[in-house]
């Protein structure tokens, strides 16, 4: 059956994080702090050849989700449709999954006492819509789906040849990648391509505050 | 705009009245109003109104008010932003529930996540509620589609366009960006204003009652809308009769009827700033360009269909994924996957060059006239100018194309040469005052050389400094040298706000709504860079209006003003404008101070009395530019508001400005000839599609005019502009939507606009809509000749010289051709000795880019913006290892007018030397040291006045000192709230 996963545009990410804003309106994640989407913006190179560049990272639903493995309640699973998802129910807020997860992606919510995650906007795409961080992306930067179709979708499109850690090798040859120097694979089979220019393979990348 | 002039005549007894403070504070003598209720301060001042009935709401009544809490350092900061929830919501009973749904993290994703199991057929969630297309009306740049999921009255989610697809090109989804997508923390914010507060320590009468000392620092007491109205109309009142209206200063926008009911009473002191447009303000008509919808130098770029036609774009200070977010980033990254070069020019290479891959061309600020010289200088050593472009479409490049009224025999190209002055401007002179390297000056000026397609687009940063006051005139010369007008894949102009990536005159045109009007008979304008300082010295350089066409400059004048009032709307100027530190003294020197806001903003924080006003989504409101002009122009928005009613007390402006009318003796019937809505009706009735014919400039001047003026098609033309009404309207829908009109044919049915809350006119290549800007000139300059008096582009404008030179300003006179200047505080002056190259104290040139964390000021307080942007300050990596700065720091930034502290952001991408401050921060005063901790550029920058133009705002020339601060470090913004509550 089809893996599902995120598509991540770096060539046309600005880094305006519409979509990390978009995903906490739906999640109702009112306070600072919490994000299952979140954007970081880095930099490689020196004055006057700098460059900058934005990831938006959440969730990669792996293939073997360190999360889940790492949850002592089950509350943590992987969905029919691939995505790993949450039963907050049985989560004791004990926060395995958050030491666990090599993305730093699972978030607890203090209030609460219990984790949350990003779910793919599951229910939405029950009823035939797609995430909403993917609608929200006024640059089309953002998408789900099988990753087979993203891969043949988006590769070839002119993304360079980046040297990032680890590259997917599409059926048409290494133009996407599922994980770059600033978000290195954590050897969890993360469900996730991503369309990267030059700069982003760089291993000398700078965290920057925009 | 502000600085409008408006008429003559003040009456010079009013202004040299005697000793009034007396007057004012000896009712007998005063005699100026109702005097019993005047001397009475805890009835407050009442001029017979009969509003006195709930007087028993007095000061007394609200004795527990809590503090101002102009600074609320609150940890807890979770959703409530640093108020106590519960008490929150008990001041608040009848929005409890909104508040509950919408401020709170309420419905938490635990429940959300829980109903998930293991069976994931979920329920759709849309199916709570129904989305509603609501109004984004800020001052940003952008204009996108938002919608609101509304449940019970309450937003519980935001989605932007999906009305139509991307696919084909003809139509786009015009996504909104994250300062739309957080909105309902705006308008649910908890940090609203709820209520009319007034100062503890202010009572009225004027005089010593004020305490204005402690305006900013002073405690809050509630008051209900009539005590308000009552204290503010009384105190109106008094000023007007005591001082006249020359001691009246309007602090910002017209606030949909306060300017009427002010020029009812007289009228008011305004204030007068080149703001957004910088030297591009000044006699860009006179040199031939275009001046659309208030913005000079608009609809002088091609549509975003041409933009692949470029071998090169010139991105010229801009930074549309800032400043113009949405839509316009997108349109240039399509152009840069179908191969076009993109070119960044300015002091950062900021995100929207770094996703463009454009090649960097480092300039400091306030220098880019000596830059292009430079480029202009290689140009004609190189062979790269198009002469035949120049001689038949300009005067002024060289002595053989002068114009008729020319009074100097000088010319542009022989001041490049150094004919006059002995100086070649070529790049080695260019590069010591810019930055720049030689190889990118000549690498430049090859790009713009005739035989490329070039788009040299500008936004208006770089004239927004100090000394630019002819930029605007060589960039336009750079792109006539190159002949870069008037053809596909060419062009020399301005891609900005709404305008960005898709310029042209627009498709789809709402009319104006058609309101009151009342002329002031004040003609005082004070200059915008200095406007705090006049009102503190009492007195100013009267320099005229704010420039518009055709309108020439008296010689400069001065005059003694003593202003006694600030009538603080609509725009939060006091934050906005330069000189804040000369601002807080110049409200504490008033009688009397009234703001209103939705939130409160530094104006509101240095008022006497402050108005709950109504956000965008409580009830319907028509505007001229924010819900009508300033969009993309392939699109119109039709807006619906959440609430009818006011969250809160809240209340608009409209009814601030009838309520006082009604309390001042004025008849508000001619001031308010019909209802918001009904307005708004009738400019949806209004709105009208270009279909056929040929698509013509707007035309010339302010266009606060009715729609049928700006559509006119050209009698002349061979093949006038057809317009379609684009509403279809029954008489049901007339009595549906509850206002009167016409029932109207159009093309697509009302009720369906308001529900999608979009028209988008589809386009396709070739399809007649497009624009190639200045193409009927190019192709007829006889019969279609620019604006000018020679009917050509003027590199020599005397129209410029002379109207400058008038002024007095500046005892040397300006040339009529784009010569250097030395800005005031630009880079030359951060040296003590140029020449020998000794640094003075003050050695980085601050620059002020607009930050996507807000529009302008608004927005600034949202915590999902806060979280997102943390607004420090950005400075080059280098420069902060050799003062020991790490990144993300807290720095010390001073000027020679004012200190900020913010944690600074290291990049490589910002040029050594340069410090970019975002623009628009809420400043938060450290009383005890004078430092603004909120971090605004204003609070740097100081009464500091341009070389030529008295009203030019020179906000990317400022110099300053960076250092690491060794005291307490500054918290993160979303941890720093600005709540007034009086509970």
């Amino acid at each position: 059956m089809a893996k599902l996963g995120f598509y991540f545009d770096g060539t046309s990410c600005v880094g305006c994080k519409a979509c990390q804003i978009a995903c906490k309106d739906k999640n109702r994640i009112m306070v600072p702090g919490n994000r299952y989407r979140a954007v970081e913006s880095y930099e490689t190179g020196a004055y006057p050849l700098a460059f900058v560049y934005h990831f938006s990272g959440t969730c990669n639903h792996c293939e073997a989700p360190a999360c889940m493995a790492a949850c002592p309640t089950g509350a943590l699973f992987v969905a029919p449709d691939t995505t790993v998802q949450l039963d907050a129910k049985s989560c004791t807020g004990c926060k395995q999954c958050l030491a666990a997860c090599p993305y730093g992606h699972p978030q607890f919510f203090e209030e609460a006492g219990t984790a949350g995650k990003c779910d793919a906007c599951i229910a939405l795409r029950n009823a035939g819509r797609n995430p909403v961080c993917v609608d929200a992306c006024p640059m089309r930067a953002i998408d789900f789906g099988d990753l087979d179709k993203l891969e043949a979708r988006y590769a070839g499109q002119g993304a360079s040849g980046a040297t990032a850690s680890a590259k997917a090798v599409t059926p048409q040859g290494v133009t996407t990648y599922a994980a770059l120097p600033c978000w290195p694979d954590g050897g969890t089979a993360p469900k996730l391509v991503i369309k990267a220019k030059d700069c982003m393979g760089e291993e000398g990348f700078r965290h920057v505050i925009l | 705009m502000t600085g409008k002039k408006e008429g003559q005549g003040l009456s010079d007894s009013v202004r040299d009245r005697g000793p009034q403070n007396d007057a004012r504070s000896n009712s007998a003598q005063g005699g100026v109003c109702g005097s019993d209720a005047r001397s009475n301060g805890a009835q407050g001042g009442v001029c017979g109104s009969d509003a006195r009935s709930n007087g028993a709401r007095g000061s007394s009544a609200q004795g527990d008010a809590r503090g101002i809490g102009v600074r609320s350092n609150s940890a807890r900061g979770i959703g409530a932003q640093g108020i106590d929830r519960r008490s929150f919501i008990k001041a608040t009973s009848a929005t409890a529930l909104a508040l509950a749904g919408l401020s709170a993290p309420g419905c938490s994703p635990q429940e959300k996540a829980s109903e998930v199991g293991q069976d994931v057929a979920l329920p759709d969630p849309d199916e709570q509620g129904e989305w509603v297309p609501v109004a984004c009306w800020h001052n940003c740049g952008g204009r996108c589609l938002n919608k609101a999921l509304v449940k019970d009255g309450l937003v519980i989610r935001q989605k932007t366009d999906d009305t139509c697809s991307d696919e084909g090109g003809a139509y786009f989804q015009n996504r909104a960006c994250p300062r739309g997508r957080s909105q309902q923390q705006q308008c649910y914010g908890t940090d609203r204003l709820k209520y009319p507060m007034k100062r503890k320590g202010w009572k009225p009468g004027g005089g010593a009652n004020s305490n204005g000392h402690l305006r900013g620092t002073d405690e809050w007491e509630r008051i209900s809308w009539d005590e308000a109205l009552d204290y503010i109309a009384s105190e109106m009142r008094c000023i007007y009769e005591g001082y006249g209206p020359r001691a009246v200063f309007h602090n910002g926008g017209p606030g949909y009827g306060i300017g009427n009911v002010l020029n009812s009473l007289g009228g008011a002191v305004s204030s007068s700033s080149t703001e957004s447009y910088g030297a591009w303000r000044l006699y860009n008509v006179e040199m031939g360009q275009n001046f659309v919808n208030s913005n000079p130098d608009m609809e002088s770029a091609n549509d975003r269909f041409d933009l692949v036609n470029a071998d090169t774009i010139v991105l010229y200070g801009c930074n549309p994924a800032w400043a113009s977010a949405g839509s316009p980033s997108w349109f240039y990254k399509q152009a840069a996957d179908a191969g076009v070069r993109f070119v960044y020019v300015g002091p950062s290479r900021n995100v929207s060059a770094s996703m463009l891959d454009a090649r960097w061309i480092p300039v400091r600020p306030g220098t880019d006239t000596a830059f292009l010289l430079a480029v202009a200088f290689v140009m004609i050593e190189q062979g790269y100018i198009d002469q035949e472009f120049l001689d038949k479409y300009t005067v002024g490049f060289d002595a053989a194309h002068m114009p008729e009224d020319a009074v100097l025999e000088e010319n542009f190209k022989d001041y490049v040469l150094g004919s006059y002055d002995g100086i070649q401007k070529d790049p080695a002179w260019a590069s010591g005052i810019c930055g720049t390297t030689i190889e990118d000056i000549e690498w430049f000026a090859q790009a713009m050389a005739k035989e490329n397609n070039v788009m040299l687009l500008h936004s208006y940063a770089a004239a927004r400094c100090n000394g630019a006051e002819n930029l605007p005139q060589l960039f336009m010369t750079i792109g006539a040298m190159g002949g870069h007008m008037g053809r596909s894949g060419n062009a020399t102009g301005c891609t900005y706000y709404y305008e960005s990536a898709n310029s042209g005159p627009r498709l789809v045109r709402m009319s104006y709504p058609v309101d009151g009007y009342v002329p002031g008979k004040v003609d005082d304008v004070l200059c915008g860079p200095v406007q705090w300082k006049s009102i503190v010295e009492g007195s100013y350089d009267y320099a005229g209006g704010m420039y518009s066409v055709g309108a020439s400059f008296p010689p400069m004048e001065r005059r003694s003003i003593d202003i006694k009032m600030i009538y603080s709307v609509l725009n939060n100027f006091t934050q906005s404008r330069m000189d804040i530190n000369n601002a807080i003294k110049a409200h504490q020197k008033m009688e009397f101070v009234v703001a209103q806001d939705y939130k409160l903003s530094l104006s509101c924080q240095l008022a006497d009395i402050v108005l709950p006003i109504t956000t965008e989504w409580e009830g319907w409101i028509a505007d001229t530019w924010h819900l009508v002009t300033w969009m993309n122009r392939e699109t119109q928005y039709f807006y619906t508001p959440v609430l009818e009613e006011g969250l809160f007390e809240a209340k608009p402006d409209r009814f601030v400005a009838q309520e006082l009318a009604k309390r001042l003796d004025i008849d508000p019937a001619p001031l308010f000839p019909a209802t918001h809505k009904q307005m708004y009706f009738d400019q949806i009735a209004g709105t009208k599609v270009f279909v056929g014919g040929t698509l013509r400039n707007t035309p010339y001047g302010e266009t606060a005019v009715p729609i049928e003026l700006l559509a006119k098609p050209d009698p002349d033309a061979p093949d006038p502009e057809v317009w379609e009404p684009l509403a279809a309207i029954t008489q049901q829908d007339i009595d549906d939507f509850g206002v009167v009109g016409t029932p109207q044919e159009g093309k697509v049915p009302f009720k369906e606009l308001m529900s999608k809350g979009v028209y988008q006119v589809g386009r396709q290549e070739g399809d007649g809509k497009g624009w190639i800007a200045y193409e009927d000139f190019i192709k007829d300059p006889l019969k279609y000749p620019r604006p000018s008096k020679s009917g050509k582009f003027e590199i020599y404008c005397q129209a410029k010289a002379d109207g400058l030179n008038g002024i007095g300003f500046n005892p040397e006179p300006i040339k009529p051709y784009p010569h250097y200047l030395v800005p005031v505080e630009g880079y030359e002056a951060s040296f003590i000795d140029w020449e020998a190259k000794i640094p003075g104290e003050y050695t980085f040139q601050m620059y002020t880019p607009h930050y996507i964390r807000r529009s302008h000021t608004t927005l600034d307080n949202l915590p999902w913006l806060q979280e997102a942007f943390e607004n420090p300050v950005f400075m080059n990596a280098t420069d902060a290892a050799e003062r020991g700065i790490e990144n993300g720091d807290t720095v010390l930034v001073s000027s020679k007018w004012g200190k900020i502290l913010r944690h600074a952001s290291l990049l490589q991408s910002v040029m050594p030397g340069c410090l970019g401050v975002p623009h628009g921060k809420r400043t938060d005063i450290d009383p005890a040291t004078g430092i603004d901790r909120g971090g605004s550029e204003n609070s740097l920058l100081g009464p500091v006045q341009s070389n030529y133009y008295p009203q030019l705002s020179g906000y990317n020339t400022c110099l300053v000192k960076v250092e690491k601060y060794l005291g307490e470090e500054i918290p993160p913004d979303h941890k720093v709230s600005f709540v007034a509550d009086a509970q």
